[in-house]
C-alpha cells in the first residue's frame, strides 16, 4: 500500500508540468492553471483510493481530474478572453523568458487563434504524447472521433501558424 | 477554396493517424501511396509533422518536477497540520467531557459552589467555541474574498 502510494507519488511529479501545461490552455494563464493542478493534487493525496488502477492508467484519469478541476474553476470565475502571451509559460528569468518568449512566440499567437477544445486535443498528443484512447479518456469523447477532433484542430492550427508566421 | 478545405481533402484524417502511428497497416500503406501521388497531401504531411514537433520543443509549463514535489510535500504538510489540529480539539473535548461528567456524577470532596463554578467555566468556554464557530461558518457563507489566496 505505501510502496504504492509512493509510486503514486513519484508518478505524479512527473505529470505536473504536462498538466500544468493542459490547464494553461483552459485556464488561459499560467497560474490559475497552477491553482487548478494544486487543487487536483490535493484531492489524490487526500482520497488515494478514489484512484482505482484497475479501471486504467493513472496518467489519463489525473489529467481528467485537472480538466474538470479547470472547467470547475472557469464556471466560478467567468474569464474574460484569454490573452495571447499567456497560454505558454515562459517561467522566471528575464533572459531565459526572452529567449523562450522569442521561439515560441508564433505557436503561442497560433494556439491563441485555435479554441479551447482544440488547444487541448493538441497538447494532449503533441506535447505529452498521449495515445488516442488516453486522448478520448481525459476528455471523455469516443474514442473513434479522437482522429478527426484532432485532425481537425491541427489543420485549424496549421492555418493560424502560417498566418502570424508570414 | 479555402485553405483548410485544400489542406483537410484527399486523404484527410488519416494524414494525422499516419504522422501519430494509430493507423492500421492498410491505412498506412493507402496514405504512403496517396501522398506519393498528391503534393498537397504530402506537404499537410510535412507541415503537420513540423507543427508537432515545434509543440513538442516548446515551453508550454515552466514548473518543472522540483515545483510539484515541493507543491505536493507541502500539500501534505497542509494536510497533517488539519489532521493534528483535529485529534487536539478531539482530545481536548473527550478529556473535557470526561472531567465535568465525574465531577458531576462521582462521589468528591468539591463543594456545591466549587462545582458551579467549574460548571460555569466549562459552560463559558463551550458559548465561546459556539459563538466563534458561528461567526467562521457565517463568514464562511458570505465572504466575498473566500477564494483569494494570500
Amino acid at each position: 500500500m505505501l510502496t504504492q502510494s509512493k509510486e503514486i507519488r513519484h508518478e505524479l511529479v512527473s505529470l505536473g508540468s504536462g498538466a500544468h501545461a493542459l490547464a494553461i490552455q483552459i485556464m488561459g494563464n499560467s497560474d490559475d492553471a497552477a491553482d487548478a493542478v494544486h487543487d487536483a493534487l490535493t484531492t489524490v493525496l487526500e482520497r488515494p483510493q478514489a484512484y482505482a488502477a484497475e479501471k486504467g492508467a493513472l496518467k489519463p484519469w489525473f489529467l481528467r481530474l485537472v480538466r474538470n478541476r479547470c472547467i470547475d474553476l472557469l464556471r466560478r470565475r467567468r474569464p474574460a478572453d484569454l490573452p495571447a502571451d499567456e497560454l505558454t509559460d515562459a517561467g522566471p528569468g528575464p533572459e531565459k523568458a526572452a529567449e523562450i518568449a522569442d521561439r515560441d512566440r508564433v505557436l503561442k499567437l497560433a494556439l491563441a487563434a485555435i479554441s479551447p477544445d482544440q488547444r487541448q486535443i493538441v497538447v494532449l498528443r503533441d506535447y505529452m504524447d498521449l495515445s488516442y484512447g488516453e486522448i478520448a479518456e481525459v476528455l471523455d469523447v469516443a474514442p473513434g472521433t479522437v482522429m478527426s477532433r484532432l485532425h481537425r484542430s491541427r489543420v485549424a492550427l496549421a492555418v493560424a501558424y502560417r498566418k502570424y508566421d508570414d | 477554396m479555402t485553405e483548410e478545405r485544400r489542406i483537410d481533402e484527399h486523404v484527410g484524417e488519416l494524414l494525422s493517424g499516419f504522422v501519430d502511428g494509430e493507423l492500421t497497416q492498410q491505412e498506412q500503406q493507402r496514405v504512403q501511396l496517396h501522398c506519393e501521388n498528391c503534393k498537397a497531401c504530402d506537404s499537410s504531411l510535412h507541415e503537420i509533422r513540423a507543427l508537432r514537433e515545434k509543440i513538442g520543443r516548446s515551453q508550454l509549463s515552466a514548473l518543472g518536477q522540483d515545483e510539484w514535489r515541493e507543491t505536493m510535500s507541502d500539500t501534505a504538510v497542509k494536510k497533517s497540520y488539519g489532521i493534528g489540529w483535529l485529534l487536539i480539539l478531539g482530545g481536548a473535548v473527550l478529556a473535557g467531557a470526561a472531567g465535568l461528567y465525574e465531577v458531576f456524577t462521582e462521589p468528591t470532596t468539591l463543594t456545591q459552589v466549587e462545582k458551579l463554578i467549574i460548571g460555569g467555566l466549562y459552560g463559558g468556554m463551550l458559548l465561546l467555541f459556539v459563538s466563534v464557530l458561528r461567526q467562521r461558518l457565517i463568514e464562511r457563507k458570505t465572504d466575498k474574498y473566500k477564494d483569494v489566496e494570500i
